[in-house]
């Protein structure tokens, strides 16, 4: 792989390395560390690059991995505090509904974070950044059953905390 | 997309039975805005889903990695660094060196060897020398006398004019 196959083919994959760094370490901070880090590993391993058929998959993996790592050695559980909430066009909005918006966001992210490592992953990659099961399969190094359990449990208990949410009308 | 069509896929979608396909229409359903209050607390997950896509890393970070992407191509320039690194430890060692044999031979100089064995010859030897000497000097001091003989001769000659001066000045 040359620097402009690096630049066309990897580089542009970096917001989603980021969203998902960020969503398993909690820090945008260490998130940006993480993805750089990975981006750096990924050109430093190019020669071996050329059995790998899903290049972004690949480096969602070594991003994975970066950040278990650190969170293993600092030894805290992933995505305690998300560091940035709310960040939505809200030109439309009155100051009410904005504060409304903002706190219903708020709340979806603090039950998603609530969720099991796994299954957070899983909806994670398939409802933000919309991979197929056999993409989450090869980043997540497990097989097509597990994913679709993951995804099975975690859109059920959202759905259920979005229930409880609503009934007492919050 | 009528609303019972569309609580028809969010049914298929909390089972995860829905496809890429038909989350794409979801999220393009929640994002238009014009949702019946009973899906509403479906469109704000769906809000937050698209909120989420919406998070990006600054422009600047690209320039960061290429960067550091360049100074390691090949390994090249973190093998020079540590060629500097190495010149430089070499340069040190290299002045310490040169330092420690200059001031060991300006040492030597300030303790000279003995040059005999025999104190009877060395008295003798240092007597020549002392002679030697004495004779140089003894040598000097006449050549001096004539320079004082000279001065006092210069002196003769200076000091009737130097009285005729004062004469005439009194004038």
């Amino acid at each position: 792989m040359d620097f402009h196959m690096f630049e066309t083919r990897v580089l542009p994959a970096k917001n989603k390395l980021f969203r998902f760094a960020t969503r398993l370490l909690g820090s945008q901070e260490e998130a940006k560390d993480v993805v750089q880090e990975a981006l750096i590993k990924v050109w430093n391993g190019r020669e071996q690059l050329n059995d790998v058929q899903n290049l972004e998959a690949w480096c969602m993996r070594i991003v994975k991995n970066l950040s278990l790592d650190r969170l293993r050695s600092s030894q805290r559980r992933p995505a305690d505090g998300l560091d940035s909430h709310a960040d939505i066009r809200q030109e439309l909005l009155t100051p009410h509904e904005t504060t409304e918006l903002q706190e219903s966001m708020k709340q979806i992210e603090q039950l998603m974070n609530a969720l099991p490592d796994k299954q957070r992953q899983v909806m994670h990659l398939r409802d933000i950044e919309g991979y197929s099961y056999q993409e989450i399969c090869e980043i997540l190094g497990i097989d097509m059953s597990q994913v679709k359990v993951s995804l099975f449990r975690a859109r059920q208990a959202v759905r259920d905390q979005l229930i409880k949410m609503n009934a007492y009308g919050l | 997309m009528d609303s019972k069509h569309v609580e028809a896929l969010l049914e298929k979608y909390w089972n995860g039975d829905t496809s890429l396909e038909e989350e794409a229409q979801l999220r393009a359903f929640f994002a238009q805005g014009n949702v019946p209050a009973s899906l509403q607390s479906a469109a704000s997950l769906f809000r937050y889903f698209q909120q989420e896509q919406q998070k990006k890393l600054a422009p600047s970070f690209d320039a960061r990695v290429t960067k550091s992407i360049r100074q390691r191509q090949g390994g090249k320039i973190i093998r020079m660094v540590n060629l500097v690194n190495v010149a430089r430890i070499a340069a040190g060692v290299l002045v310490i060196v040169a330092a420690g044999y200059l001031i060991r031979q300006e040492v030597s100089k300030m303790y000279p060897e003995d040059t005999y064995s025999d104190p009877k010859v060395a008295f003798e030897e240092t007597k020549k020398a002392l002679m030697m000497i004495s004779k140089s000097f003894g040598k000097a001091q006449q050549e001096a006398g004539k320079i004082k003989m000279f001065n006092e001769a210069e002196e003769k000659i200076q000091s009737p004019k130097a009285d005729d001066t004062e004469q005439k000045a009194s004038i």
